[in-house]
């Protein structure tokens, strides 16, 4: 079967909630790319990006309980599935193979 | 409870225009009682809009279904279900109003505000522009 390969915004999305681990939810997911990866994310960017990988199973969701400074809204938790762990070590093992041997990334020695 | 002066319309907008959007809305509700700034709200809401509602889904691309084995593109189609938006047949642009209410409606303005009929001739030839350019613009290249 074909890899699936993520694109730089999904892979960053999954790690994301992986390293967020059980309280993993929009806001915490946009802090967590934003402090770790140095990318400045729109939450609304980012739940399109969530919903595409739960349609392809790359990633679960379940509804928290909705809380008083959200207006009465609940939070939405996210998972990472084992298929998108799967597409996460795919894709870390494509990229890691076309950074070697590139002669313009090599260290230079003094 | 909700944070002061947070911007309702934008909030309205986005429950209106972004189906599902709860998780977002509260969210950017919890932001927004850290960082008070409209500006940042507006942003986030109208580009959560955006995404949800013109940003084309990368998935639809049926060269990725070909290149799977039988089974996993039966699995993957079934999960690749595709948003469209439900097809109003009431012949009324506006939810929860019909045809009759429609005319009372258009009958008030003609009385009260005759001048309105501009800014809908303005309105829906400002929404045919959008719409000739959207198409131009999402034209596939060939």
């Amino acid at each position: 079967m074909p890899r699936h390969l993520l694109t730089d915004f999904e892979l960053m999305i999954l790690l994301a909630v992986l390293r967020v681990g059980d309280e993993a939810y929009g806001v915490q997911i946009a802090k967590e790319i934003e402090s770790t990866g140095g990318r400045r994310v729109l939450l609304g960017a980012a739940y399109a990006a969530l919903d595409r990988l739960e349609r392809n199973g790359l990633v679960s969701s379940a509804i928290g309980a909705p809380t008083p400074e959200r207006g009465g809204r609940a939070k939405r938790f996210f998972q990472v599935t084992p298929r998108g762990l799967r597409a996460v070590r795919n894709t870390q093992q494509a990229l890691v193979a076309l950074w070697h041997d590139v002669p313009q990334l090599k260290e230079r020695r003094p | 409870m909700k944070p002061r002066n947070v911007p309702r319309f934008a909030l309205l907008l986005l429950q209106r225009l972004v189906p599902g959007s709860e998780p977002l809305a509260g969210d950017l509700l919890e932001e927004f009682a850290r960082r008070p700034s409209r500006i940042w709200f507006w942003t986030q809401v109208l580009a959560g809009i955006a995404h949800a509602r013109f940003v084309r889904d990368v998935e639809i691309r049926p060269l990725r279904l070909v290149g799977l084995q039988p089974a996993d593109a039966i699995e993957r189609s079934r999960r690749l279900r595709l948003r469209f938006p439900p097809v109003n047949l009431s012949a009324s642009p506006v939810d929860g109003v019909g045809g009759l209410g429609l005319v009372i409606l258009g009958a008030l303005v003609t009385v009260v505000m005759p001048q309105g009929w501009w800014l809908l001739l303005g309105s829906a030839l400002g929404g045919t522009a959008a719409g000739v350019l959207a198409i131009a613009i999402r034209r596939p290249a060939r």
